[in-house]
């Protein structure tokens, strides 16, 4: 083989890899409206991690540093001690995010349901972004606040809701006793 | 297999594990001091990569703009301080071991003897023990490795290896970290990165406070026109990192010069009160401008660390003994807490 080919099969490789992480990137809310090079410098930063099936990402109540993206594979995110299902993610999907911002204990049990590839965001990592790569930092940043913003304004719905709910049944139970 | 023994054989191989890799380091100690000392040059600059990287510059230009910096920097400051210095080293040891210096040590001595009785003299041999410490200062201040692996291996693997630690750390980090069991993975991340936070700050501001003494200490030397002043400033930098005991001996071998030289009370004390002078400076303005962050360690372990570290790496390990023991206390601290919030065990 001649020597120039292995070099463009070597590169083509690498560029056909780094595509199919922008990919995954670019379906993440928090990356979208970065630049080929700015997603560059967010993949250079990532941390690859690779499980078998049935292994556990993290439990319940453990702390967390930060978010994963599911390159391939699927995740079960399981809740409480008789482990609920609550969700079923893949490709694409993520978690984890609020980490990102809050060292707070993990909500869910996330647990690899095949062989799974995920990328790992993590705060020190957003914060070494932010240093180095300041305007790239904020658009993650702020499209986090954003996607945080929007999930507050969903809860504030739900719970206006629930309250709603909740003052009804407590006069119809007035009323009953009446 | 009874899980009694297995527990027992997995105690065993870990320990044997512990000790090959103990035997390891100690057989590339040398090697070991070249790297640990190229991580400390690389660690130290990184903030300035990161600014020239904020600016808008690759890694890579970033730190080929600073080694050319430094480069230049030390041709010129070698220019002027290089001849100086050797010569100053030269006339040192001779003066130690001939001439004035020797009647004036041997006076000394007499003074000793027919003062404090009870000290033997003979044991005493003032001389003999200063010459000593001389070779080994010299040995130890500016040739650290020199005496295990040659000087020019030295000075062409030091920068080499500090700007390929600079250029690459982080990927190097990445890479180590992603070695690490997904088990133990966020629990490590969280420790290098609570390090990196207590210590950075820390080392840095050591190596700039170090400076800004060593410079102090050469002007007002030269001022009191004492001899070998830009050695003893500069040892007076590198000593005032060690805690305690540090600003003593820089001090201590100002004093021990100028009575060499038959430096009267006069010259002495005001050798002493200029030492005073800086010291408070450091105290009073400079470490708390520079010095960020404090390790938060205990007196009585700072006094024990630097003496451990004395013994294994001489003066570098006095000077890193503080950071060494001030990582040590965050990964054991961190480790414990990480246990228990990431449930790894």
């Amino acid at each position: 083989m001649e020597a120039s080919s292995v070099w463009s099969n070597i590169f083509k490789h690498k560029h056909k890899e780094n595509n199919s992480i922008f990919n995954v990137l670019r379906r993440v809310p928090i990356f979208k409206g970065l630049s080929v090079k700015e997603l560059n410098a967010v993949e250079r930063i990532l941390h690859r991690r690779t499980y078998r099936k049935d292994e556990v990402i993290f439990h319940e109540d453990e702390s967390g540093m930060g978010m994963y993206i599911i390159e391939s594979g699927h995740v079960d995110i399981l809740l409480g001690q008789d482990n609920k299902l609550l969700a079923q993610l893949t490709d694409g999907d993520f978690f984890g995010e609020m980490a990102l911002l809050l060292e707070q204990p993990r909500t869910a049990t996330a647990i690899a349901r095949s062989h799974l590839k995920m990328l790992g965001f993590f705060q020190p990592d957003l914060f070494s972004l932010l240093e180095t790569r300041p305007r790239t930092g904020n658009k993650i940043l702020q499209k986090l606040a954003q996607m945080l913003a929007e999930r507050l304004y969903k809860t504030n719905l739900e719970n206006r809701q629930l309250k709603l709910k909740l003052t009804d049944l407590e006069s119809q139970i007035k009323e009953e006793m009446a | 297999m009874d899980p009694i023994i297995r527990k027992f054989i997995k105690f065993v191989i870990a320990g044997l594990v512990l000790l090959a890799i103990g035997w390891l380091l100690v057989t590339i100690h040398s090697t070991l001091t070249i790297l640990i000392i190229a991580t400390l040059i690389a660690y130290i600059l990184n903030p300035v990569v990161l600014y020239l990287e904020v600016k808008g510059f690759s890694r890579l230009q970033a730190t080929i703009i600073i080694f050319t910096a430094i480069t230049l920097l030390i041709a010129i400051t070698g220019y002027f301080l290089v001849p100086p210095l050797i010569k100053e080293i030269m006339q040192f040891q001779k003066g130690v071991s001939s001439g004035t210096a020797g009647i004036y040590l041997q006076q000394l001595n007499n003074f000793i003897d027919q003062s404090i009785p009870m000290l033997n003299s003979e044991s005493l041999d003032l001389q003999g023990k200063i010459s000593q410490w001389l070779q080994q200062l010299s040995n130890s201040l500016f040739f650290i490795i020199g005496s295990i692996v040659s000087v020019v291996t030295t000075l062409v693997i030091l920068p080499f290896a500090s700007f390929f630690l600079l250029k690459d750390g982080r990927q190097l980090k990445r890479s180590l970290v992603s070695l690490i069991p997904n088990r133990y993975f966020e629990m490590t991340l969280n420790i290098i990165y609570k390090i990196d936070i207590q210590l950075g700050g820390y080392l840095r501001g050591q190596f700039i406070d170090a400076v800004i003494i060593g410079f102090l200490a050469v002007n007002a030397l030269w001022v009191l026109d004492v001899h070998y002043n830009v050695l003893i400033g500069i040892f007076a930098g590198l000593t005032n990192m060690i805690p305690y005991v540090g600003p003593i001996v820089g001090a201590t071998t100002a004093i021990i010069v100028e009575l060499v030289h038959g430096g009267g009370g006069q010259e002495i004390l005001l050798v002493a009160i200029a030492f005073a002078i800086i010291q408070l400076l450091d105290n009073v303005l400079i470490q708390p401008l520079v010095v960020a962050k404090s390790v938060n360690l205990h007196p009585l372990i700072i006094i024990f660390a630097v003496i451990i570290g004395g013994q294994f790496f001489g003066i570098l390990g006095m000077v890193l003994a503080v950071p060494a023991a001030g990582m040590l206390k965050v990964l054991i601290s961190e480790f414990y807490t990480g246990v228990r919030k990431y449930k790894v065990v």
